[in-house]
């Protein structure tokens, strides 16, 4: 283990995944909060269409990652919003669209083994110093914007239309909110894949939930165990050789199931 | 002096169906203002159109003297909406439901913690600060909700069945708070209510909305059978028989009239 942290790629995959680790956990407070699930699902399809667009044009396909899935999270939020179609269905028929036309975008380029695998689920090995810099810039942004307005971001979590009643400019929160999910979605791409990104802003809050009730209480857990779940799973997935995103995120989902069954045997007994 | 809130030849659609019609409607400042009638009659949609949540297909609204969306960002609109199920591990404690009435005031973190327990001790629920608010009885909840509508010294409140989850004896005592509240504080309160008989007792104004404002006015002219017919229609006898209605003693000597 020792000798692993002294591998470079290593230590930028380790540094990478903590910066991750503590955005998307974050994150997850409001998705969970705000029920956002299906969004977020719909968001990360709509990233590896992006993301195969730009690769297939041979182009960044970060920049098209992040313009695909913050006009899909936008049109989704927008639609919600509005609740003139049925917003599942909506949603559905959107994302299920933009990952169709990743696959096939993908098919056609040569190499498309690899890389199709490697938008789905991620591959640490390839995370750059660029990428984190890249990374750590926006989660610094990020993670700004919520805490200079948090209070009335969580006014907004609480109920909308009192929110906005008293004054509180709620469609700016949630665009904003929609937009930050989107990015950081796509920047999850190298770690755990933009399919597994979703489930690491969904599990950290829901399980957190099942231990404390309080949203601070939530925050510091969520974080916490995001960070040791990442660590764990980079060595894991270095020592076996398995794959990082699909064991970090087999992690997250194990240690959802203890906490879920260990409320339900400590809710039985008291 | 000028009405806090006016309504003129307002209509709304929502799904293509005409769900209030051709409201006429003002409240003065200081008057409490009960809004009653049938389940899916409008009120909600009334009151949400007041506070520019929802646009008027036809007419206009005017709220403290210009349109709902200037008028919320004085801060001086309470709202408490229709209750909906809050589930019980919500992360929110007691205070922090009440600060976030003070959000946008402007004051210092002790100022707002001192206000938030004062407020939480007016309605009764203090030393609970800092207890699970989804953990709270259906009430309690909404005692809670009414000090965070309070804590912003609004000019005037606007409660979605205020009294859903309180029991018909502490019902009276509701009432006669939101007197307190007119008196003291000379906050207007527009509420919505189930419960015509009690409302009849307390309130300066009865609004009767179905589809249409079928009456505007004192509640003494409101408890009369064609008035409730047209409000209620067929079901009008099952409303003035109901078990809610505590106070009909004036109700039916106006029918036996
Ligand atoms: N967004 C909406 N789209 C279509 N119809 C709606 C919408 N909101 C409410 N309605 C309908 O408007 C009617 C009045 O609803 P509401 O104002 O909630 O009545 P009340 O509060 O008096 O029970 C109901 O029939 C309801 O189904
Ligand atoms: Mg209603």
């Amino acid at each position: 283990m020792a000798e692993l942290l002294e591998i470079p790629f290593v230590q930028n995959a380790l540094i990478g995944g903590v910066i991750l680790a503590v955005l998307l956990s974050v994150l997850s407070l409001f998705i969970y909060l705000k029920n956002w699930s299906f969004i977020n699902v719909g968001i990360s399809h709509a990233a590896f269409g992006g993301l195969a667009v730009g690769f297939y044009l041979g182009l960044s396909p970060t920049v098209f990652g992040i313009i695909f899935a913050v006009a899909t999270g936008l049109l989704i939020g927008y639609i919600s919003r509005k609740g003139d179609i049925h917003e599942d269905i909506s949603i559905g028929i959107l994302f299920s669209m933009s990952m169709a036309f990743g696959v096939i975008v993908i098919t056609l380029s040569p190499n498309y083994n690899t890389d199709l695998f490697t938008f789905l689920f991620g591959n640490i090995l390839t995370i750059s110093k660029g990428d984190i810099i890249l990374l750590g810039g926006f989660s610094v942004f990020a993670l700004g914007f919520i805490a200079a307005f948090f209070n009335k971001i969580m006014y907004c979590c609480y109920n909308e239309e009192v929110a906005y009643v008293s004054g509180i400019n709620t469609p700016f929160y949630y665009y904003s909110l929609i937009t930050i999910i989107a990015i950081a979605t796509v920047l999850s791409v190298k770690l755990v894949g933009v399919i597994l990104a979703s489930a690491m802003m969904i599990l950290p809050a829901a399980m957190a939930n099942q231990i404390f009730w309080h949203y601070r209480k939530i925050l510091v857990f969520s974080v916490f165990f995001s960070i040791l779940m990442v660590v764990a799973g980079i060595f894991i997935s270095f020592q076996y050789d398995l794959p990082s995103g699909a064991t970090i995120v087999l992690l997250y989902s194990a240690l959802f199931s203890i906490s879920v069954l260990t409320k339900k045997l400590i809710g039985k007994a008291g | 002096m000028s009405p806090i809130l006016r309504m003129e030849n307002l209509t709304v659609k929502l799904g293509g169906r005409v769900i209030i019609e051709n409201i006429n409607l003002r409240i003065n400042r200081q008057e409490i203002v009960a809004i009653v009638g049938p389940n899916g009659g409008g009120k909600t949609t009334l009151i949400k159109t007041a506070l520019g949540l929802i646009t008027p297909t036809e007419g206009t609204v005017e709220i403290l003297g210009t349109t709902p969306e200037k008028a919320i960002k004085t801060g001086k609109i309470g709202y408490l909406p229709q209750k909906t199920d809050i589930p019980r591990n919500f992360p929110f404690s007691v205070l922090d439901v009440v600060l976030l009435g003070l959000v946008n005031s402007g004051l210092s973190r002790k100022e707002k913690l001192e206000k938030a327990k004062k407020y939480l001790s007016y309605v009764g629920m203090g030393g609970l600060e800092d207890h699970p608010y989804g953990r709270l009885s259906g009430g309690q909840q909404q005692r809670v909700s009414i000090a965070r509508v309070l804590v912003s010294d609004p000019e005037i409140i606007f409660l979605d069945e205020p009294s859903t989850g309180i029991d018909v004896v502490a019902q009276e005592s509701f009432y006669d708070f939101l007197k307190k509240l007119r008196d003291e504080k000379g906050i207007t309160v527009v509420m919505v209510s189930h419960d015509i008989g009690v409302v009849g007792k307390f309130v300066d104004k009865v609004a009767g909305l179905n589809r249409f404002l079928h009456y505007y006015g004192h509640p003494r002219d409101f408890f009369q059978r064609h008035v409730l017919e047209k409000l209620y229609g067929t079901d009008v006898e099952l409303i003035i028989h109901s078990p809610e209605c505590v106070a009909c003693e004036h109700f039916h000597s106006d029918f036996r009239k």
